[in-house]
């Protein structure tokens, strides 16, 4: 939310929903209410769900403003929501998240239906981590429910939440990156395609995935007539009850990974493991950022540092395993300033959506006030040849200040990614990595780490 | 559509058809439950809270 460009009068993400809009004003971040939404908007604050759901930490907390920014006659109210340290993408969410944001859906579906309302959508977009509890942040999603009524949400809810992580546990955990494809979720054909013949002894996968993109198959253009079938209040809580213990049976727990056991196979010492904790705690203790970006973050170590001084840690990996640890690892803590995300750091996630606009880019959601980029230079610059200048410039461009630790060629971990290549990297010295960086960058430190080659490096961007 | 004409979102026709389906094969376990718990109040036996009631908290 922190960058979207406004386009006639709200925000990029959010021109769907007629019943409002978010818009961004003076940097803070409002949500208009329609005229058309006012009943509703009055429901779910009169009927006590609102502050239930806050109260569990299931729905963003907002604040009612003045209404003097309003932009339109159709203009109801203005709130202005609590603002998301970081906006993140389901596409970037490991297993065990995904699976915490549909069952918050559920929870809120569940809990709504006890108030009289409904979700009128069942987006993945709509959850974000806060205080590391997925968390509805579309105040607007709520609707009276009308018994008989069936779940206006469901499709959305299968094709953004069961489907993916139908793939992710019992295909491949790599699959949540059609959801990068196909913005409205996975089509359930093919989800249906993609997943096990056996899951078709699943009951839950049964229905709500192979026998529902049957339907929709056989159905598709056609309009519903009303043919009598309505759904009664006990059918409806029987479809949710069913799509929660559906994702609750659903389990992917990290095995044989790329980093999954890193830290324990490292060549390095625990005392140079050790010395780079202490130097990464000194400097943000006295720099003291908002927000950390820990780029090539494996299970988290490093984050947890950084978020001692109570910045807010986004912690980036590439390994869907080291995601997911790291984010139970946050989860049984209970720490709450560290997102745990999956990032490819050589192709990081796209602005994507209607007019590129929908949903930011990776740099557009920066930049941050301060990066750590640790064990990672080697791999971008000699695993995916990235020549040191245009890393340098790319660094320039996520944040002010940078912990960066330059491993050298003598290194043991640089000697095996030059095992089966030719070294095409004769610049790949610590002199031409401070020639490269200092073309953007002041060297404001640079650190010997204790029993190895490797230094660590605090740089500060030039204006 | 009946049911919803004011929906912004497209529910789908398939979508809707196998959910009425679903839900009316899922709402009587939902009922039946519901009866079991009765029969077992006569007796004086409680039911456990379900997950996800309004008191629990978002884990």
């Amino acid at each position: 939310m922190t960058n979207q460009k406004i386009n006639s009068g709200g925000l990029s993400a959010s021109f769907r929903d007629p019943s409002g809009f978010l818009f961004s004003r003076g940097g803070v971040l409002y949500r208009q209410v329609n005229h058309a939404y006012a009943g509703e908007y009055a429901r779910l604050m009169d009927s006590g769900l609102y502050e239930r759901l806050v109260k569990a930490g299931l729905l963003i907390p907002h604040i009612e403003a003045d209404q003097v920014w309003a932009e339109s006659e159709a203009c109801f109210k203005i709130i202005q929501p609590e603002r998301v340290p970081f906006i993140s993408y389901p596409y970037e969410w490991s297993f065990g998240q995904l699976k915490d944001a549909a069952l918050a859906t559920l929870s809120i579906q569940r809990r709504s239906l006890k108030a009289g309302m409904s979700l009128k959508d069942a987006s993945a977009y709509n959850i974000q981590f806060v205080r590391g509890k997925a968390t509805l942040i579309d105040t607007l999603s709520f609707e009276t429910y009308k018994e008989g009524q069936p779940w206006v949400a469901y499709r959305q809810f299968c094709q953004h939440f069961l489907a993916p992580l139908a793939l992710m546990a019992l295909k491949d955990v790599r699959l949540n990156q059609l959801l990068r494809v196909y913005i409205d979720g996975v089509p359930l054909d093919l989800a249906s395609e993609l997943l096990p013949w056996k899951t078709r002894w699943n009951f839950g996968l049964l229905t709500h995935i192979h026998l529902h993109a049957g339907a929709q198959k056989k159905y598709s253009g056609e309009a519903v007539k009303s043919r009598g079938g309505s759904m009664s209040r006990q059918a409806m809580v029987g479809l949710i009850e069913s799509l929660e213990s559906t994702i609750q049976k659903l389990d992917w727990t990290p095995r044989g990974t790329e980093w999954g056991n890193y830290y324990d196979i490292t060549n390095y010492s625990d005392a140079a493991f050790e010395h780079k904790k202490e130097l990464v705690g000194e400097w943000t203790k006295r720099l003291h950022p908002v927000l950390v970006w820990d780029l090539g973050a494996n299970n988290g170590v490093f984050s947890r540092v950084a978020g001692e001084t109570g910045a807010h840690v986004v912690s980036f990996d590439i390994d869907p395993a080291a995601v997911e640890q790291n984010y139970r690892q946050m989860k049984s803590d209970k720490i709450e300033n560290i997102l745990p995300l999956l990032l490819d750091l050589t192709n990081p996630s796209p602005a994507i959506g209607w007019a590129n606009r929908e949903r930011d880019s990776f740099g557009a959601r920066g930049p941050a006030d301060m990066v750590l980029a640790l064990a990672v230079i080697h791999h971008l610059a000699i695993s995916n040849n990235v020549p040191l200048p245009q890393l340098a410039g790319f660094f320039a461009e996520t944040g002010k200040w940078h912990v960066i630790e330059f491993v050298p060629k003598s290194d043991s971990q640089v000697k095996k990614l030059l095992t089966s290549r030719e070294d095409i990297f004769p610049d790949y010295t610590r002199d031409g990595f401070e020639s490269a960086f200092k073309e953007k960058f002041n060297i404001n430190s640079a650190r010997d780490v204790r029993d190895s080659d490797r230094v660590l490096y605090l740089l500060e961007r030039k204006q | 559509m009946h049911f919803l004409p004011h929906a912004y979102l497209d529910p789908g026709s398939g979508s809707f058809l196998i959910q009425l389906a679903i839900a009316a094969l899922l709402g009587l376990g939902v009922a039946s439950r519901a009866y079991w718990s009765k029969i077992k109040g006569w007796f004086g036996i409680k039911s456990k809270p379900r997950d996800g009631d309004d008191e629990s908290e978002n884990k």
